[in-house]
């Protein structure tokens, strides 16, 4: 049992430095550097880094619930933090779950579109770069509590 | 909202508070949820 949990820990925490790691890399650094790029070199962003690290972002979003659902429930918590008895780890993963949910049907539906991943029309471009541009933000300004909830199961804040 | 989230900064800052909101708010949810009984030893536990 004590090996297992480890496990499910430990992948827990690979995917989710996968995942928000590539998070803060698009909100610290892909979109504030985009309007000092050249405009012939945007297309090595656009059409080859970009959509490669959007496989692994939202793989590792999928992992990461994935893996903390797994280990809530096998360590005995799942329903207690879900309906908030087990109040701050429970606001925790109602969080990643909410942030889990912008990454697969709001951001990659918007950057599929954006990118040109997906057939659409142009006109469209902008306003779904704008949409996963905002639900990113979202979701970075999202993972600083998630955070903080996540490491107050090991250590109590009050 | 949207002015916020378009400043990194500005995301920054109100995770933080977010943060020290959600502490507070759990913890008052915490308290919430003992029964009268209950609240007493938990706070003597807690005084262990």
């Amino acid at each position: 049992m004590e090996a297992e949990l480890y496990l499910i820990r430990l992948l827990h925490v690979i995917s989710g430095i996968m995942w928000i790691g590539i998070l803060w890399y698009f909100n610290f650094v892909q979109i504030p550097s985009m309007p000092k790029i050249p405009d012939e070199q945007k297309p090595a962003i656009g059409k080859v880094i970009a959509p490669e690290a959007l496989f692994w972002f939202r793989w590792g979003a999928f992992f990461t619930v994935f893996f903390g659902l797994a280990l809530a429930w096998r360590s005995g918590y799942l329903m207690d933090a879900m309906m908030l008895n087990e109040a701050l780890i429970g606001i925790g993963m109602w969080l990643g779950l909410i942030m889990a949910f912008n990454v697969w049907f709001v951001i990659w539906p918007a950057q599929k579109i954006a990118l040109g991943i997906v057939e659409a029309d142009a006109a469209l471009k902008p306003t779904m770069a704008r949409r996963a541009m905002l639900f990113s933000r979202t979701n970075t300004m999202l993972s600083i509590p998630m955070l903080a909830s996540m490491i107050s199961v090991q250590n109590p804040v009050m | 909202m949207g002015k916020i989230l378009e400043s990194l900064p500005l995301t920054i800052v109100a995770g933080v508070i977010l943060t020290v909101v959600m502490i507070f708010g759990a913890d008052a949810i915490q308290n919430s949820q003992m029964t009268a009984p209950e609240a007493p030893a938990s706070e003597a536990m807690n005084s262990m």
